[in-house]
């Protein structure tokens, strides 16, 4: 296909990129050099306080990668935060979908309900920590992959998402959609969800990380050693062993991997979702 | 395959957790095949030559602690052999009234209960010390 030849009346094509280019590429330099120093540490454990600092690692080994293995139980800590955020993303995506779905449509209060959602956003999860546990509490959900996930199962951020999604959906699809006899649910399940797969992407990857990375409700939820996850058991590591550097970074990377696999097999999505509804129709 | 299968199972939500799980399972086969928890090597003196009857202590080393699994004692050819490690951290150490001590040797393992056959030997020292 021939591309156009750019103008340079284009504001776009007046400067050379390529001093852009330079300077993005030292700012992912800069932004990716603590992720390479953990994963270094990871492998080497050297002391990070040592003088001069070595940029490349020397004697790379694995074993850090073992010790965690075995000298915690990381394989159950892994088991729960994997159940704890599948239960947060099927719930998010069902009940972020139905409640964007609703406020997609025209009803009397609609404002209001979408004003406090919004107001909503500004109250931190902490405040809301003591009514929250003793609900969990009351249905008898504390010390449970149910209770552990309950706090995360719907986020204002992602039904404004789907909204946004569903706001550019064209009226004449759902309305056709109508005239063809669906209801209500199948309108969402077979039209709305299918072309809102950026908003999907986005939920689930925000929802995984959320979740994955929640400390503080787990630490007041949870009571066993067996129903703790990653980061309340990378909480216990550091105050059970100390001068471990290379196993500590070894466990941080661990927790890691999963949420940053993710985000890099959906990462286009997920950019896709977060500016959809920017235009609309 | 029609074009709609070949879209579902080869993209890489699919194709990322399949090359996962099998670099898992096949990990996990290997490990299976490997963990017979012996540990065998040689004791040597400070010539090269091999020490009859010296005894190997074998210890578990945990971040805090360093705790003695067992010992055993080198044949003819100054060979020993440990049969029932559990661990994936040890260290090794020899000695022999006369012919003195080995340094302590950490040997780690990359899962539990390795095969593993030492290439460096166990050095007495001679009883300088």
């Amino acid at each position: 296909m021939n591309r156009p030849k750019p103008s340079r009346s284009d504001p776009m094509h007046r400067y050379p990129r390529w001093p852009l280019h330079v300077m993005l590429v030292a700012i992912s330099f800069a932004m990716l050099l603590p992720f390479y120093w953990v994963l270094k540490t990871s492998l080497t454990g050297e002391n990070i306080f040592v003088y001069p600092p070595s940029i490349l690692p020397h004697h790379a080994q694995p074993f850090y990668y073992v010790d965690v293995w075995y000298f915690i139980p990381f394989a159950r800590f892994l088991l729960n935060s994997v159940i704890v955020s599948v239960l947060a993303i099927v719930a998010n995506v069902v009940f972020n979908a139905m409640a964007a779905f609703a406020l997609s449509k025209s009803f009397p209060g609609r404002g209001w309900i979408i004003t406090l959602l919004l107001s909503c956003m500004m109250i931190p999860f902490q405040t809301t920590i003591v009514p929250a546990y003793l609900i969990t509490g009351k249905l008898g959900l504390l010390n449970s992959y149910l209770g552990l996930a309950l706090p995360t199962f719907s986020t204002i951020v992602c039904i404004f998402v789907y909204k946004a999604s569903f706001d550019a959906i064209p009226r004449s699809l759902i309305d056709a959609a109508r005239i063809d006899g669906l209801s209500e649910l199948r309108i969402l399940m077979r039209i709305m969800l299918p072309l809102s797969t950026s908003a999907i992407a986005t939920n689930v990857i925000l929802a995984f990380i959320w979740s994955w990375n929640n400390f503080l409700w787990p630490l007041i939820v949870v009571r066993d050693q067996a129903m703790q996850t990653l980061p309340l058991g990378l909480s216990r590591f550091l105050s059970d062993h100390e001068n471990t550097t290379g196993a500590l970074y070894a466990f941080c990377i661990m927790v890691l991997a999963p949420g940053i696999a993710l985000f890099l097999m959906a990462q286009k999505q997920f950019i896709r979702g977060l500016t959809s509804g920017a235009t609309k129709g | 395959m029609t074009g709609r299968m070949r879209r579902i199972l080869l993209n890489r939500f699919v194709v990322a957790p399949v090359v996962v799980a099998a670099v898992v399972l096949v990990w996990n086969a290997y490990v299976a095949s490997h963990a017979d928890g012996i540990v065998t090597g040689h004791v040597v003196d400070r010539f090269g030559r091999p020490v009859a009857d010296a005894t190997v202590r074998m210890m578990e080393q945990n971040f805090t602690t360093n705790s003695q699994r067992g010992t055993t004692r080198t044949d003819a050819n100054g060979a020993f052999r440990f049969q029932e490690n559990r661990s994936h951290r040890i260290q090794l150490r020899a000695e022999k009234p006369g012919a003195g001590r080995s340094n302590q040797q950490a040997v780690r393992l990359y899962f539990r209960s390795q095969h593993v056959d030492l290439t460096e030997p166990l050095v007495l020292d001679g009883g300088a010390k």
